[in-house]
């Protein structure tokens, strides 16, 4: 450590003449503040967290996201009873292959999910070196 | 005794075989059931797209397969080279178009070949045939690739899965049925292949895999226009793996050779040509092959300096006058305009907002809709959630080629949600990792059965390692239940897939082997009704008009009409000249005395629109109507959509508007329907398509008349009469 911070200062002692002017002319009247600022280091999310997040994408294009903020559906249809007359809310849009409303798609979307999460919880519980909690939660 | 002997033989046989069964060993075994396996795969995948030619005929479907059939017809008569320098004068009347520099030669060329070897061997079949039969055949060949991929990703079983699941999927059977004569259906298999093929060269470095991934590239450039997806993708996976520290000399050989060769041999497609130099699509491959220099050049001056500090130096130099000199020439590459910017669909597939405000011919497109979770369960089923409990096994052995899958599934996930007909390019990912989920399951639920078995055996024959079995009892109590869920969750398993195939099944047989040139619908009595009004007007079209007489229509029709009719088209479904088909849209939307103008300085002969509402075929020229008024408008200020609307609503029945109610199209498509009873119990002039009575029942054409309507209405055509004599 020693021999190579010494060839620095000699480095610094012989370096070109504006260097030292700089040295000299602000630094004279100006103490530099104490500053702990870093470079922001960039570390890698583990896995998991990546698959999180990854989850959180699907869930939001399978249940069509990019379709409502285009088409603009209604979060909920509505259909008036032709004998009563009064107002009763649709879930499901009827007659078209390639159409849904808003609370329709989220709520497939979460099923979707949920499906997904529940064999990824089979595999948790079968795994051999896992909290027994965890498997017994899992299981059942 | 003839039965006595055959049954003799029979059992003779049954016996041998048996024997010989016992005398294979496992490992021989294991292999003649996966053989056997994948054959039936392979034999299912091409008789489940068969459904459409045994309900209709062998006959080719939709709009763009009937242009490639009339290509492939031209290159098996005329040779390549004249294909090569065809210029069709029959379509996009009168300005033309140079077919060969204008496609993607990939599928004409396949199917060509076929034929040609097909009659080589003395097989005396008809091109369409080989054309009806194209798709499924290459979607049987998939399923092979989709079994290797599945093998190099995870283990032969998830290839196994990989391969039955993409066998019967209906978002990749939609595209790939008999019939279905279109680029996608040889594209997949290409897409595929060159994937498989390049994790392949990335997991054994080896310069031979990516010598074959890159001319698996080269056939996809040839046969599809979705090779931007390959040629994006393929960086962005050596990105990620160069920023997660993943760097190999195995990526590095794998990436260059398959870049560059595949970027020449694609530069061979005169259709691409240039592009992958001078496009803004294919920037990125570049950018990555010039950094993959920069990290094997550090990595280079990393082996020779010992010293970390100065190699630090040297890194921070390098990294910034690498990216500053890569942005400096993709800077001025643009602003000289050597480096054209993103083409439309392609920004519009980044943002989707984009095709909505600026290329209404893209949005007009039902295919290019965005996806709603519907389409997502028609097509995939089961697979919806399989893909994410795949994605987490995936996650848990991470390697290189789980990475590739993994950015292959994401990506083009998001891309099928912008647009529907983007689920074909997402389907093999999907089958591939779900079927990773479907294998990992069910390996750990037989395993937990067959060790159970094994220790309970060992436990009761042998005894001798009592202490051992009695410490696995142990734990096995300490888990109550395990096996019987073990088995409840395998049944669970096979209930599903067994649900999905018969999903499969009923999609392809119900939904996607519709021809949609031969319509079919339900009687009264429940019985089936064919509508062939299509095929009738086309032939009347070439019996009955002039060799060279120009027809006009929406561009729809237009492959169909030069393919099937035989004569010229003012635009068709090649959608290259905007201005054109503006035109088109502005005389369709306009009065009969301006739109007479416009015909006659096109030189029209006839017109012809397709009207639903006879019939009640809702996709008619009425419904489309609304685009060509936008399409029309977006090049002639003249033509303004709220016109045609009242208070922003679409209607055709009393209440339309004036203008509505005159222009072109409701005129020729209503003429004389004002007389006509379609429905018991309504009064004349009843629109079923739309379930209204039309506004104006008394249309008198002036500059047009009527020249043939097909039996059920479906088809129209008008001819247009010669200019009154100037006197």
């Amino acid at each position: 450590m020693a021999p190579s911070s010494t060839a620095a200062t000699a480095q610094t002692s012989s370096m070109d003449p504006i260097f030292h002017i700089l040295k000299i002319v602000p630094y004279s009247f100006l103490t530099p503040p104490r500053l702990r600022l870093k470079l922001p280091s960039f570390s890698l999310p583990s896995p998991m967290t990546v698959f999180a997040l990854i989850l959180l994408t699907y869930f939001m294009v399978v249940s069509g996201i990019v379709y409502d903020v285009i088409v603009e559906p209604p979060g909920i249809g509505s259909t008036q009873d032709p004998v009563t007359g009064s107002v009763r809310p649709v879930v499901f849009l009827p007659g078209r292959v390639n159409g849904q409303y808003i609370i329709e798609g989220l709520s497939s979307g979460f099923m979707f999910v949920l499906g997904g999460v529940g064999i990824i919880l089979m595999d948790l519980a079968l795994e051999k070196n896992r909290a027994k909690t965890v498997k017994v939660f899992s299981i059942h | 005794m003839v039965v006595g002997n055959a049954e003799s033989m029979k059992s003779d046989l049954l016996s041998s075989l048996s024997i010989r069964w016992i005398k294979l060993k496992t490992k021989q075994q294991e292999v003649l059931i996966r053989v056997s396996i994948l054959c039936l795969v392979y034999i299912l995948a091409f008789i489940s797209r068969l459904f459409s030619v045994l309900r209709y005929e062998s006959m080719i479907h939709e709009f763009d397969p009937y242009f490639n059939y009339r290509t492939t017809l031209f290159l098996t008569q005329k040779g390549f080279y004249e294909f090569w320098n065809w210029f069709d004068s029959e379509s996009w009347y009168p300005l033309g178009r140079i077919i060969g520099g204008t496609l993607y030669p990939g599928l004409m060329v396949t199917a060509a070949l076929l034929y040609w070897s097909l009659r080589f061997l003395r097989f005396a079949v008809h091109i369409r045939e080989v054309c009806v039969l194209t798709a499924p055949f290459f979607a049987s060949n998939t399923t092979l690739v989709a079994y290797f991929f599945g093998k190099e990703i995870w283990d032969s079983g998830a290839g196994l899965v990989a391969a039955a699941l993409i066998a019967i999927c209906p978002g990749y059977i939609s595209r790939s049925v008999a019939g279905s004569y279109d680029n996608e259906g040889v594209a997949i298999f290409a897409l595929l292949l060159t994937f498989y093929l390049f994790v392949r060269a990335v997991n054994t470095g080896s310069l031979a895999w990516a010598l074959a991934s890159a001319f698996g590239y080269f056939y996809m450039v040839s046969a599809w226009g979705g090779y931007v997806f390959i040629i994006n993708l393929i960086p962005l996976y050596v990105l990620v793996l160069l920023l997660t520290g993943r760097y190999s000399m195995r990526l590095y050989v794998a990436y260059n050779s398959m870049y560059v060769l595949g970027m020449l041999l694609a530069m061979q497609i005169r259709f691409v040509g240039f592009q992958h130099v001078q496009s803004g699509e294919h920037m990125a491959a570049m950018g990555v092959f010039f950094l993959m220099q920069v990290f094997y050049l550090l990595d280079w001056v990393k082996h020779l300096l010992s010293d970390t500090k100065l190699f630090q130096a040297f890194l921070r130099v390098t990294v910034t006058c690498a990216v500053g000199v890569g942005v400096i020439a993709l800077g001025v590459g643009t602003a000289s305009g050597y480096i054209s910017p993103w083409t439309g669909r392609f920004y519009s597939l980044l943002d989707p907002t984009y095709a909505k405000d600026h290329i209404p011919i893209i949005a007009s497109v039902s295919e290019h809709q965005p996806t709603a979770w519907s389409s997502f369960m028609f097509d995939f089923h089961i697979l919806l959630f399989l893909f994410p409990a795949g994605l987490y096994f995936c996650f848990k052995r991470l390697s290189d080629a789980t990475i590739f899958i993994v950015m292959y599934g994401l990506t083009s996930m998001y891309f099928a949600g912008v647009m529907v007909r983007l689920i074909l390019v997402a389907t093999p990912a999907v089958c591939l990792i779900s079927a990773i989920a479907v294998s990992a399951t069910i390996k750990n639920l037989t395993y937990l059965l067959r060790t159970k078995r094994k220790v309970s055996q060992t436990g009761s024959t042998e005894g001798i390692n009592g202490a051992k079995a009695s410490s696995k009892a142990l734990l096995d109590r300490s888990q109550p239940f395990q096996k019987n869920s073990a088995i409840a969750l395998l049944f669970g398993a096979f209930y599903l897939l067994s649900k999905y195939a018969t999903h499969c099944n009923w999609v392809t047989s119900e939904a996607y082997s519709s021809p949609s040139i031969v319509l079919a619908a339900r009687g009264a009595h429940g019985d089936r009704v064919i509508f062939d009004d299509y095929r009738e007007a086309y032939f009347w079209l070439r019996q009955n008009t002039p060799q060279d007489a120009k027809v006009m229509s929406w561009w729809d029709y237009g492959y169909q009409i030069t393919a099937m009719g035989n004569r010229t088209v003012i635009v068709d479904n090649n959608t290259w000249n905007n201005t054109h088909i503006a035109t088109v849209g502005r005389a369709m939307s306009s009065y009969e005395d301006e739109a007479y103008e416009i015909m006659r300085s096109l030189d029209v002969d006839y017109v012809l629109v397709v009207f639903g509402g006879v019939t009640g075929y809702s996709s008619d020229d009425i419904n489309k109507f609304l685009w060509m008024v936008r399409i029309g408008g977006g090049v002639f200020p003249v033509i303004k959509e709220p016109h045609y609307l009242v208070n922003g609503e679409y209607r055709v029945d009393k209440g339309a508007s004036p203008k509505m109610l005159n222009c072109l199209m409701y005129k020729l498509s209503y003429y004389r329907f004002g007389e006509l009873m379609t429905e018991y119990g309504k009064p004349p002039g009843y629109d079923r398509a739309r379930g209204v009575e039309i506004g104006n029942k008394d249309v008198k054409l002036e500059y047009l008349e009527e020249a043939f309507t097909t039996s059920n209405w479906i088809v129209r055509i008008y001819k247009v009469k010669p200019p009154n004599n100037r006197w």
